[in-house]
């Protein structure tokens, strides 16, 4: 099959933010994940936990509480503005100041008229929803601390708020309020205020509320009565969320534990009072919980470790399956490394800068397995901080590297960049075309002779480069019309072809010399995760988030044999079930029959020439293989070579010379740099 | 001092309700009590005291009646209210009256009417100090409609002088030029917030550790034992390490330079 060269890249100090808020939306199956550094992402439950839509934030953007309301998302945070996001757009469409200092929490009723904040200056707002915007409607009575935490009674007539020491209950009907004291925790806590960290009102009236001294409080809404204390930590039980029926409660703590109650009679006779009981304890966070969804089927975690776990409720399911697996989301499902395949030159795109590196060479030769000596150590070239509050959104390096450009929500910027041995110099390209605002994608072609941009609506920018300068030239427009962002976008390499995929599944091709749409590709259910155009066939490789690959023709505007062979076949389960999509796909020039494809824990090489394995042949066989003669192999082989060598992969590419750079960023690394877990002591350590 | 001692003897009286006799005593003190009591403004009071002292020493007590002490104190009551309106209304006739000075000063120094108008009606520029900038520009307008003016008074004369001083003065008081984009965008709540949830989440009393110790222990309890982080990577704590390296080096040669 072949020796590759491997330049194992692990100077990507890429660091994830932590997670701070997550609001699921039932009826869209869409989870909104809100980060400490105010971006915005939304998972597609539906879609096998795909990360959608990223909306990247802002440098004076806080987000510390998230709310659906139908369709439309909002945010409030420590700024003190509530923000509502368009998700077609991939932007705020406007930020709101409430006039209260910063807003710890924001929550809607289940009827959806109303948005009730809580304030740093102890008021609770209450805002109208309207069609387009929100709109204050009234205070309610003002309160000496903060307000932390909010809950409407499903009633839409009562709110609960937790603050410093006490729940208070307003009424909107008697415009009367309860106070339900909160008693400090024990021992030196109690010079310290209990902080209610989060607070949820049940329809029987029913106030359940978790606070700073690990207590988790089932009060009794009528009387203001306390009727249960559960003492579940020594640390801050930090966020609670219920799920829809009422009977069950998840609770996330400073541990990193989830605990779940659940509303059952505590012991097996009949005719014996329902009452929250403690069931089970999940400790899949290393660090803090802030965040906590109960869904149909699962409890959704995350917190300071930024990792979202999903973890589904065994009881809800019939039979142990794939998708009663526990779920870890640590890496991003779209591609943050970019490689200049003919310059052997590395981008790498954070949130406030992009880093250009240069790879190293090595002269060695050596065995399969062997570390090669370096001739030059990989060193960087550029550090390009961005202008602005914004966050960079997405990037592009150009092959032959002489192209480089990025965009935030509000700008693109181009430069131009020149390698003169070891000196590079870069310029910026002054006068953009009016009409490249933004970009959700950028794309360069292949001769770096034009640039593709993602714009509104499923539309692609054409823009054509010069020497130093650039001039629009077209607009690519998709004839179904939809609304939704272009996630992913790949060109052929003879610079015919252009494939873009949205949001909706759509998967468009165009041809790029005579500016017009060439094909549409069959609708497939699961979202596309990653696209590559064949460099000698022009054949579309397409890899969905439910492990599906396709293989479709452009020329012929039909799928290939090879792909309707693979889905009569049916792709090995061990394929089927891996849990993280696949977001690179690329092609060897020198071998037209593989397909090189990787997700976070492998690396895989295709080879269309071998047949493909059913179920009951043994999927990952490259050891196995090794291990036989040379007489024996020929009947073993089949066409997925899987490599697990390198691990927590971000991306893999090819360079021209025929060696492969494989960006690894070790979970490690990140457990090391995150903030301060807490001290727990074990015996015998 | 003095008025404490008649009150005192004064309260007793009150306090029973009933008829009472005075002591002796007190009889004595009372009498020296006349020429400090007329330092009070309650005409009354001394009042009452002339009429006791009227009578002889060795008459019985004066029966004084419920009715009348209680008058006496309402009187009492009364007069203090009353001085201290008094007084209060001679302040405000103080402050009305230096109030009225300060208008009339400044009229004296302000233009004619007739001139403010059109200086109003001018457009305004540029207000980027709106207190200072905004009185040196009528200041300065002032000056330039002063050089037309015939007939100009004293206080006027005074006034472009000052006018001129005004354009170059440096600003008073605890002031500072900084641009907007300078400061950090979040304003004192904002940190306040901020402050507050770092402090409950990571600040003293919440009992936290490091990422190494969370993860020797993991490697310490862990199926294949290993030792702490730090020794099992090498890359952990590289400049810790490097320090180290640094200190022992040094360390050494302190131990050769003594012995050679």
């Amino acid at each position: 099959m072949g020796e590759f060269k491997v330049h194992r890249v692990r100077f990507f100090d890429y660091m994830p933010t932590a997670i701070r808020a997550m609001a699921f939306n039932a009826h869209t199956e869409r989870l909104a994940l809100g980060r400490m550094d105010g971006s915005v992402e939304i998972f597609n439950f539906a879609d096998h936990y795909f990360q959608e839509k990223v909306i990247p934030g802002k440098d004076s953007r806080s987000i510390e509480a998230l709310c659906w309301v139908g369709g439309r998302l909002f945010s409030a945070g420590l700024n003190g503005e509530i923000t509502e996001y368009d998700l077609e757009n991939l932007r705020p469409k406007y930020s709101l100041e409430a006039y209260g200092g910063p807003i710890w929490t924001i929550t809607s009723n289940s009827q959806g008229a109303h948005l009730a904040i809580g304030c740093e200056d102890g008021t609770v707002k209450l805002f109208e929803v309207l069609e387009e915007s929100i709109q204050f409607e009234r205070n309610l009575d003002r309160q000496k601390g903060r307000i932390i935490s909010l809950s409407w009674h499903p009633s839409g007539t009562q709110i609960a708020a937790g603050m410093m020491d006490m729940i208070r209950v307003f009424d909107a009907v008697s415009m009367l309020t309860t106070v339900l004291l909160v008693d400090r925790g024990f021992g030196g806590s109690k010079s310290r205020e209990t902080v209610v960290w989060s607070v949820v009102f049940l329809s029987d009236c029913t106030i359940i509320s978790g606070d700073s001294a690990g207590k988790v409080q089932v009060w009794d809404g009528h009387t203001g009565t306390l009727v249960k204390t559960h003492l579940v930590t020594k640390w801050d039980v930090l966020a609670l969320s219920v799920s829809k029926d009422e009977s069950s409660v998840v609770v996330g703590t400073s541990e990193g534990t989830v605990i779940q109650f659940q509303f059952i009679a505590p012991t097996l006779q009949q005719q014996q009072d329902k009452e929250w009981v403690r069931t089970r304890t999940f400790k899949n966070h290393t660090h803090d919980v802030r965040a906590l969804a109960e869904i149909e089927t699962a409890i959704v975690s995350g917190g300071m470790d930024t990792q979202l776990v999903v973890r589904p409720l065994l009881e809800k399911f019939d039979e142990r399956s794939h998708a009663s697996a526990l779920r870890k989301i640590q890496f991003p499902h779209r591609n943050l490394v970019f490689c200049a395949k003919k310059a052997g030159l590395l981008l790498f795109q954070f949130p406030g800068q992009l880093e250009l590196w240069r790879l190293g060479e090595s002269d060695g030769h050596g065995k399969p397995g062997d570390s090669l000596p370096l001739k030059r150590k990989p060193e960087k070239l550029l550090h390009l901080k961005r202008k602005g509050e914004d966050h960079i959104c997405c990037s592009a390096l150009s092959s032959c590297g002489g192209w480089l450009a990025y965009s935030t929500m509000s700008s693109v910027r181009l430069y131009r960049l020149q390698t003169d041995n070891n000196d590079i110099s870069i310029t910026k390209v002054p006068k953009l075309p009016k009409i490249l605002r933004s970009a959700h994608q950028l794309c360069f072609s292949s001769d770096s002779s034009k640039l593709f941009a993602a714009s509104s609506q499923s539309s692609v920018l054409v823009i054509a480069l010069s020497q130093s300068e650039c001039k629009y030239v077209h607009t690519l427009k998709p004839k179904s019309g939809s609304r939704q962002p272009i996630h992913l976008m790949t060109n052929s390499v003879d610079g015919k072809w252009l494939a873009t995929a949205n949001s909706d599944c759509e998967i468009h091709v165009y041809n790029v010399q005579k500016l017009k749409l060439h094909c549409i590709v069959p609708v497939y259910g699961s979202c596309p995760s990653a696209m590559g155009i064949h460099p000698t066939t022009n054949n579309l490789t397409m890899v969905h988030a439910d492990q599906q690959i396709f293989e479709y023709s452009i020329v012929e505007k039909q799928y290939t044999d090879w792909s309707r062979k693979l889905q009569k076949q049916g792709l090995h389960n061990l394929w089927l079930d891996r849990d993280t999509p696949v977001t690179h796909v690329t092609f060897n020039p020198k071998n037209p029959e593989q397909i090189l494809l990787h997700d976070m824990h492998m690396f895989c090489i295709i080879d269309q020439s071998l047949p493909l394995p059913d179920q009951k042949t043994q999927f990952y066989n490259q050891m196995t293989l090794r291990s036989l003669s040379e007489q024996e192999r020929p009947s073993h082989l089949h066409a997925f070579k899987i490599c697990k060598t390198f691990q927590d992969l971000l991306s893999v590419s090819l360079l021209d010379d025929q060696s492969l750079v494989m960006v690894e960023r070790p979970l490690l690394a990140i457990t090391s740099q995150l903030p301060a877990p807490v001290r727990q002591k074990k015996f015998a350590t | 001092m003095h008025k404490m001692l008649v009150e005192k003897e004064v309260q007793p009286h009150r306090r029973s309700g009933l008829m009472t006799y005075r002591p002796k005593m007190a009889k004595k003190l009372l009498r020296k009590s006349p020429s400090s009591s007329n330092k009070f403004n309650s005409a009354n009071m001394t009042d009452d005291f002339q009429l006791h002292l009227d009578s002889s020493d060795d008459d019985a007590p004066e029966e004084v009646t419920f009715e009348e002490s209680k008058a006496s104190a309402l009187r009492s009551m009364k007069n203090a209210l009353e001085t201290s309106k008094r007084e209060k209304d001679l302040l405000k006739e103080k402050r009305r009256k230096r109030q009225e000075l300060f208008q009339e000063q400044k009229k004296r120094r302000l233009l004619p009417a007739h001139i403010l108008e059109e200086i109003d009606t001018a457009p305004a520029k540029k207000q980027k100090l709106p207190g200072d900038q905004a009185e040196s520009n009528h200041e300065e307008a002032s000056c330039s409609w002063e050089e037309g003016r015939e007939g100009s008074k004293e206080g006027y004369e005074k006034e472009t002088k000052k006018g001129f001083k005004g354009n170059i003065r440096s600003l008073k008081g605890n002031y500072s030029v900084m641009r907007v984009a300078d400061q950090s965008s979040t304003n004192s709540q904002q940190q306040t917030a901020m402050d507050f949830i770092q402090a409950r989440l990571y600040g003293p009393g919440s009992q936290r550790t490091t990422n190494n110790e969370l993860l020797s222990l993991e490697n310490k309890r862990g199926p294949n034992k290993s030792a702490a982080m730090q020794f099992v990577n090498k890359k952990w704590g590289t400049e810790k390490k490097a320090k180290a390296e640094k200190l022992k080096k040094q360390w050494i040669q302190k131990q050769k330079v003594p012995s050679s």
